[in-house]
């Protein structure tokens, strides 16, 4: 998700109250805060289910603005040559090859963004894409 | 009557346009149906190809003199090193070759670039001799501004290649693509019943001279590849059933075309190339139109685990099963997938099959054939 810092809550330790007081798992992926203006935060939080509740709620209280993200996979797919080094490693059928035309279709409504195509495509034509619900 | 053709009586008929053409996957389809002597009467060519990543390859480019002119000893293209062991501004880019420090840019990237016809940056070095007095050079190259281009490539077109698991606990990265453990995936590179060297295996019709599609352009079977062997063991349709004989083949990369020569770039492996090759194979007798009528489920190859060192053979299994998604070894479902492109190869071999319909493209009879018996020393390894 995607914590959004108001102006007057930067300077304060909110990822440090999550983890002290609220005892939920932070993983901070992407980080841009500049104190005195707005923050953003990219992490993932796990945790007692309770736990996480209490945290949002905590989050709300301090007017940290929350967007759940989506992370999803990018195909470039003019350059394909459709050899199937990414279907290979794709276990949610969302990169298959096409019985009859041996071309690679890729279905992005499948896609877990496990990532394993990024590495496995010889041509790069994979990125991943951070976006905003 | 048994029929007989030759090569000249088939080249005949491709400058009337009257021969007759098909790819091997129709052919293989038209053999459910037809017998060997039928399909060797009513056939003439038969047109096969692939399109897979071949590490063999590279390409000889001449740069032109400068003036006062260098005789390079080291040289770099974009950064990537360039072989520089023979005439002064002689120049062979190695395929696999890669950048000192980025692993995923390399020799075929270069190669891909100067077919594009992109500029590419030239860093040479020398240390000045009285007829070559120039110690180092900068400048920009490309497709136009230089001599030649000649893809030489020592090892391509394998005739079978085995498909490649993992049996260890981690995963593997290889030429054969991401290998996941535990028998996570199943890889092969070979477009099965349209593959060159597998509708013609003992090499009959294809020889030193014989004119192929290469990378977009008309190329040339130069010598059997480095590693070639057809000691092998053959299946029940003559078929090795696992790597064996191999192509060296030149061709005029000035006018190819990226659409068939690209670079790719395998995790924690490197740089490799692929390269688009199509074969036409003449079915001069019926014993030829039996090899070329050859089908996915007759095509074996054995299955090699590249977790464990030497690459231990665990199975056995043959095209109609890995092109269907999936294999079974060990008592557990892998699914599969291929590093070479079948939909380039069956785009390749429909090209070749129009451009010999309409007599755009002759056969060549070999003017050597290659040898036979011939097996595969590894190396000797002496203090």
């Amino acid at each position: 998700m995607v914590l959004r810092f108001p102006s007057e809550t930067v300077n304060e330790p909110i990822t440090y109250t999550l983890i002290r007081e609220h005892n939920v798992l932070i993983n901070i992926l992407n980080a841009d805060i500049s104190h005195g203006k707005e923050g953003q935060l990219l992490i993932e939080m796990a945790g007692r289910e309770e736990d996480v509740n209490e945290a949002m709620v905590y989050l709300e209280s301090r007017q940290v603005g929350i967007s759940p993200v989506v992370k999803t996979i990018l195909f470039n797919e003019a350059p394909c040559v459709h050899c199937g080094a990414c279907v290979s490693v794709c276990f949610h059928g969302a990169l298959e090859m096409d019985a009859q035309t041996r071309k690679l279709q890729f279905s992005p409504e499948k896609c877990v963004a496990c990532e394993l195509c990024i590495r496995a495509c010889p041509l790069r034509l994979f990125e991943l894409n951070f976006g905003v619900n | 009557m048994a029929v007989r053709k030759s090569f000249q009586e088939i080249n005949d008929k491709i400058k009337r346009g009257e021969a007759v053409v098909l790819t091997a996957e129709e052919v293989a389809a038209m053999g459910q149906d037809h017998s060997p002597a039928e399909v060797a009467e009513k056939v003439d060519v038969v047109t096969t190809a692939t399109f897979g990543p071949m590490c063999s390859s590279g390409m000889f480019i001449n740069t032109g003199h400068a003036d006062p002119p260098i005789r390079m000893e080291r040289a770099t293209l974009n950064g990537v090193p360039v072989f520089t062991g023979i005439a002064a501004v002689d120049l062979y880019i190695g395929a696999t070759e890669n950048h000192p420090d980025n692993p995923a840019y390399g020799g075929a990237h270069i190669i891909e670039d100067l077919i594009s016809g992109r500029d590419v940056e030239l860093n040479a070095s020398a240390k000045g001799t009285d007829c070559y007095p120039r110690k180092s050079i900068r400048t920009t190259i490309n497709r136009d501004n230089i001599n030649e281009m000649m893809m030489f490539n020592p090892r391509n077109a394998y005739q079978n290649y085995p498909v490649a698991v993992n049996r260890s606990n981690r995963i593997k990265y290889t030429y054969m693509g991401s290998l996941l453990p535990r028998l996570g995936n199943a890889n092969y590179s070979t477009s099965g019943e349209l593959s060159p060297l597998i509708n013609d295996p003992e090499l009959r019709t294809i020889g030193m001279g014989t004119s192929i599609f290469l990378g977009g352009t008309t190329g040339y079977v130069s010598w059997y590849g480095t590693q070639f062997r057809t000691d092998a063991e053959l299946n029940e349709y003559g078929v090795p059933v696992s790597n064996a004989a191999t192509l060296a083949v030149i061709g005029d990369a000035s006018r190819m075309s990226p659409g068939f020569i690209k670079a790719a770039y395998y995790e924690k492996y490197g740089v490799s190339m692929f390269v688009g090759i199509g074969i036409p194979i003449p079915v001069l007798d019926e014993e030829l139109a039996a090899r070329v009528m050859i089908r996915n489920e007759q095509i074996t190859t054995s299955i090699l685990d590249y977790g464990h060192p030497g690459h231990p053979e665990v199975g056995r299994t043959d095209y109609r099963t890995l092109m269907s998604g999936e294999i079974v070894l060990e008592g557990k479902k892998i699914k599969t997938a291929s590093l070479s492109s079948l939909y380039k190869a069956r785009e390749i071999a429909g090209i070749l099959k129009k451009q010999l319909q309409e007599g755009s493209f002759l056969l060549t009879e070999p003017v050597m054939a290659f040898p036979r018996g011939k097996g595969l020393n590894s190396m000797d390894i002496r203090i």
